[in-house]
């Protein structure tokens, strides 16, 4: 995570460190373990996608010249009679919020060879991913049924259930995929894969506490999707 | 290796500082919340919506991903990638704009 | 499975008191202080060896191997649009020749030509081929960092190829609405493929991005931190510059493709209306209404213009090599060399509407992409001079891999000067649409490239394949190739000017017929004569698998390490039991007072204390 040692290499701070570790050999970022890295870029890459995402949401809502329902009205859950504005989605949000802190603190201590504690942290986050894809599908039952459609919304404008259904299914997608990872990796961690460096099914590469990290980056990825398509689908 | 502190030769951090953030985070959603639940509107509404939302992709980032504690090189390759997003939802926000422009103008007044 | 790992554990120091000396042999024992390099701080890579056929051959993880693999089937996607290509021209030039041709074939044809050439020929063969190939032995690491997912990353591109293949097959064919598929008209009826054409178009291209990004994310990792001991970026050959800053423009641009692609795949089959304005159809209006077709557009271009450079870097960066070892001089601006590649590839992402002028977006942003289209030109233009000032009074051998340097040279100038002209808004507006803008992207991106790739194959055949590739017809196929090329492409610079316009099947009774039809058959010739010269080279390859002459060791007296293995062609692991340790840049060519005409990067300081080399 922070500065490792290196023999032989003297780490500077700031933008001077970056001076020197980009003109360093062997490594770019130094101490980062290559698959870190590698789902850094990835997720970089994935930034885009999400960005195109919205962008093309934003110029969608932004030319449509019939008007977009009032979505604090449309996700309202009823609480007796009353109507609340966005409940569903507030507590979607907490939910996916404290996955996400639980999930950090699995990294804290998977890093800390706390086997137990590390593999229990994962479960629960994998749960409340659970819970998130569950109440999403609640979601968009509810919407089915009040006859939003990806072609058709009784609501106003046509692109408001296109896009909806495309930008919280392609995210309700990864949240799925994080969660099946997240059950994998509770698995290992249990069975001990990592401290003994037990290899890949598939990749055959050995087994190693960071890979907990790579997965938290993603689901932390999955998180920060999340409040952006909370403020600007469900806020605007 | 003189420069650096006992805290960031350490290779795991303390467990408050997790819960600060998570804190934090139920802290400043609560917030946004907050914003639809009162019905704030205009340049306000937009204002805090865009506020709560970036600090909360910020404390992400920073602590629970870790951007924080890792080196320059790492944070400037992911960061910079972004100006070329924000071209791309400045100008999509003249597209926007002129498109309407120009559906009002045809089909609405009547190119007149 | 009888496969095995290798069972090093941990970290497989080399104390830096061996040096490895690469191919040259000799140089153990105390190493004088000029000669150090601190030690190796990432683990042994701990390789996965394959033993049965399929393991090694067919689902292999080997970055060589897989290389090899993209090189193959993205040739066999490039013949397939060189038919398609022969099949237009026949129609343009001689009409009553091609009578089983509608106007439907037509359209189809030029849709699939150009897509396979731009995305499964160039990108794949580029990114895929050589830089699997090239990108382990060049910055010195045993293999890709991830090669599982290599493997992986090869098979997801052999699935698009097949279900793109399988859209000739299906109900209506395959798609027609020209490779920019630019929607409404692209899921209309009408246009021919508009509904499985068009659906197995946008899923063969998010198959390949999925396999891309695995292997981009391979190529960039290896890069960034999984470099030999001694080798810092500036070290790197240019050949690893360009494929490496292409992967990052291709890891942000292919995200805009798919999501454009999956959008209109969602247009297509559930009737959503993100691109789809109001249509009124024979007199009905359709089911959609109220989406934004320029928004396509966007998103298309906002991957399509990084996607030229994507197939543009790489040649940028293998081309400087080339001259390089073939000019025996040292690259002329090497940093400057590196910072135009990464220039370009940044400014790329800001220009990418000087392809929509005549859209109908915003006006004002004519303004501002004319402006950035026409910053980029200086990168651009820097990275000419270097190449000819690299040649300068170099020590020229002008054998085949020269010549197609050459020919990149003149025919990437010729295109770049038509981008000036296409880059301004007032001269675009006529030119737009017609063969002028053909000319162009064929001439910058088309055959400029091509040339790059015909040199690198003839200059890394002895290093894949152990054996020369035939001098003699390789300038037979260079000529023809070259002379032909230019025979097809620069008279259609005066077909544009005469307002001949692209993607039409015929041009009816237009004014510019006459002048036009006896131009269009010269082309046409040209077309069949260019296609058949390439059965030169391929007769070539499999004459020299049998019959070439040996290459041996470092057969071009090249620099860097691909040279440098200890066996030729170069084994799993590349290096033997030692990694190579780098000392300097790549590119020691006639340095005054060295023993030989090259310093291989691996020679200590210490071997070569009487010459002037610098220090890199
Ligand atoms: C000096 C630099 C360049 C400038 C100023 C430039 C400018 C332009 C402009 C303005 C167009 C749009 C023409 C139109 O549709 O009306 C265009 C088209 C095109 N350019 Fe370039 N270009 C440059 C270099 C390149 C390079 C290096 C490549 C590829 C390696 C390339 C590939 C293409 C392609 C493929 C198209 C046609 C796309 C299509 O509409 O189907 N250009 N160029
Ligand atoms: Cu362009």
């Amino acid at each position: 995570m922070s500065d490792p040692k290196i023999e032989g290499y003297e780490f500077k701070p700031g933008f001077k460190g970056m001076a020197q570790d980009t003109g360093s050999d062997q490594t770019m970022f130094k101490g980062v373990h290559w698959g870190k890295a590698m789902m850094w870029i990835f997720l970089l890459s994935h930034t885009f996608i999400f960005s195109c995402f919205l962008i093309s949401y934003m110029k969608g809502r932004g030319s449509t010249l019939i008007d977009w329902p009032n979505t604090s009205e449309v996700f309202s859950l009823h609480v007796g009679s009353t109507p609340v504005p966005l409940l569903l989605i507030a507590i979607m949000t907490f939910v996916l919020i404290t996955s996400s802190g639980t999930m950090a603190l699995a990294v804290k201590y998977g890093y800390e060879k706390n086997r137990k504690m590390c593999g229990w942290l994962i479960l629960a986050t994998a749960i409340g991913g659970l819970t998130f894809v569950g109440m999403q599908a609640f979601e968009w039952s509810k919407l089915i049924h009040e006859g939003v459609r990806p072609w058709e919304n009784p609501f106003g404008a046509k692109q408001f259930g296109s896009f909806f259904f495309m930008i919280t299914g392609f995210h309700g997608t990864h949240v799925s995929i994080g969660v099946i990872f997240l059950f994998i990796y509770a698995y290992k961690t249990f069975k001990g894969h990592y401290d003994e460096g037990k290899r890949g099914w598939f990749t055959t590469m050995k087994g190693n506490y960071v890979e907990i990290e790579i997965l938290g980056l993603y689901w932390h990825f999955v998180d920060l999707v999340w409040v952006f398509i909370f403020a600007f689908f469900y806020l605007w | 290796m003189g420069i650096m502190s006992e805290k960031e030769q350490s290779t795991t951090h303390k467990i408050g500082i997790y819960l600060w953030i998570w804190g934090l985070l139920f802290v400043l959603s609560f917030f946004s919340y907050m914003v639809d639940w009162y019905q704030l509107q205009g340049l306000l509404r937009w204002s805090l919506i865009l506020i709560f939302m970036f600090l909360k992709a910020g404390l992400i980032m920073a602590f629970f991903m870790h951007l924080f504690w890792e080196r320059y090189a790492l944070v400037n390759v992911l960061l910079w990638p972004m100006t070329a997003i924000g071209c791309f939802i400045f100008l999509m926000v003249a597209e926007f704009q002129y498109t309407v422009f120009t559906r009002l103008f045809y089909f609405v007044v009547g190119g007149q | 499975m009888s496969d095995e790992y290798e069972n090093k554990t941990g970290y497989q120091a080399q104390s830096s008191e061996t040096i490895s000396s690469g191919g040259r042999g000799g140089g153990s024992g105390t190493v004088p202080d000029a000669d150090h390099v601190r030690p190796a701080e990432i683990p042994e890579q701990d390789l996965y060896h394959g033993h049965s056929f399929i393991t090694k051959w067919v689902f292999c993880q080997d970055a060589k191997v897989i290389g090899v693999q993209y090189f193959l089937l993205a040739t066999f996607t490039g013949i397939i649009g060189l038919i398609l290509s022969w099949l237009m021209r026949l129609q343009l030039g001689f009409p009553e020749a091609a009578g089983f041709m509608t106007a439907e074939h037509y359209y189809q044809f030029v849709t699939m030509h150009g897509m396979i050439m731009v995305v499964y020929f160039l990108t794949a063969l580029f990114l895929g081929g050589f830089g699997n190939y090239l990108i382990p032995l060049m910055v010195g690491s045993r293999d890709m960092v991830f090669p599982y997912l290599n493997m992986v990353s090869f098979w997801s591109f052999f699935v698009a190829v097949v279900v793109l293949l399988a859209s000739f097959f299906v109900p209506g064919g395959p798609t027609g609405a020209g490779w920019t598929l630019y929607p409404p008209q692209a899921i209309l009826e009408g246009t021919p493929g508009s509904g499985m054409g068009i659906l197995l178009m946008c899923i063969s291209l998010i198959l390949f991005v999925a396999g891309f990004t695995m292997g981009g994310l391979n190529y960039m990792i290896t890069v960034l931190q999984a470099r030999t001991r001694g080798m810092t970026l500036m070290r790197m050959p240019l050949t690893v510059w360009g494929i490496f800053t292409a992967t990052i423009l291709a890891m942000l641009a292919f995200p805009a493709l798919l999501v454009g692609g999956l959008m209109m795949t969602l247009d297509n089959v559930l009737g959503t209306s993100f691109f789809m304005p109001t249509i009124l159809k024979a007199g009905e209006v359709l089911e959609y209404g109220g989406g934004s077709p320029i928004l396509f557009q966007h998103l298309f271009w906002f991957f399509g213009h990084p996607e030229v450079y994507i197939v543009a870097l790489p040649a940028f960066g293998i081309v400087s090599d080339l001259i390089s070892v073939h000019a025996r001089k040292n690259i002329f601006g090497y940093r400057m060399m590196v910072w135009a590649i990464v220039g370009i590839g940044g400014l790329s992402f800001f220009v990418w509407a000087h392809h929509m002028y005549v859209s109908g977006m915003n006006p004002w942003f004519g303004f501002f992409f004319a402006t950035t289209t026409l910053i980029i030109a200086i990168p651009t233009a820097m990275k000419v001079y270097n190449w000819i000032l690299t040649l300068w009074r170099g020590n020229i051998r002008l054998n085949v891999v020269m010549l197609w340097c050459l020919g990149f040279i003149v025919t990437f100038v010729n295109g770049g000067i038509t981008g000036l002209f296409l880059g301004n808004v007032t001269v675009d507006v006529p030119l737009s649409d017609t063969y002028f803008v053909i000319a162009h992207f064929h001439m910058v991106m088309g055959i400029a490239p091509l040339m790059v790739i015909m040199g690198a194959v003839y200059h890394w055949f002895p290093l894949v394949a152990g054996r020369f590739l035939d001098e003699k017809l390789g300038k037979w196929h260079f000529w023809l190739t070259f002379l032909g090329a230019y025979s097809i492409y620069f008279p259609m610079h005066y077909l544009g000017f005469i307002g001949v316009p692209r993607r039409y099947f015929e041009m009816y009774d237009s004014p510019y017929v006459t002048s036009a039809v006896g131009m269009n058959e010269f082309i046409s010739v040209a077309a069949f004569i260019v296609g058949a010269a390439q059965l030169i080279l391929i007769y070539n390859i499999i004459r020299t698998l049998k019959i070439g002459k040996p290459a041996g060791h470092n057969p071009w007296q090249a620099n860097s390490l691909e040279w440098l293995t200890p066996s030729v062609p170069p084994e799993h692991g590349n290096w033997g039991e030692k990694l190579p340790v780098v000392h300097r840049w790549p590119y020691d060519f006639s340095v005054p007072g060295a023993k030989e005409d090259f310093i291989t990067q691996t020679t200590p300081p210490s071997e070569v204390t009487e010459t002037e080399v610098e220090k890199t």
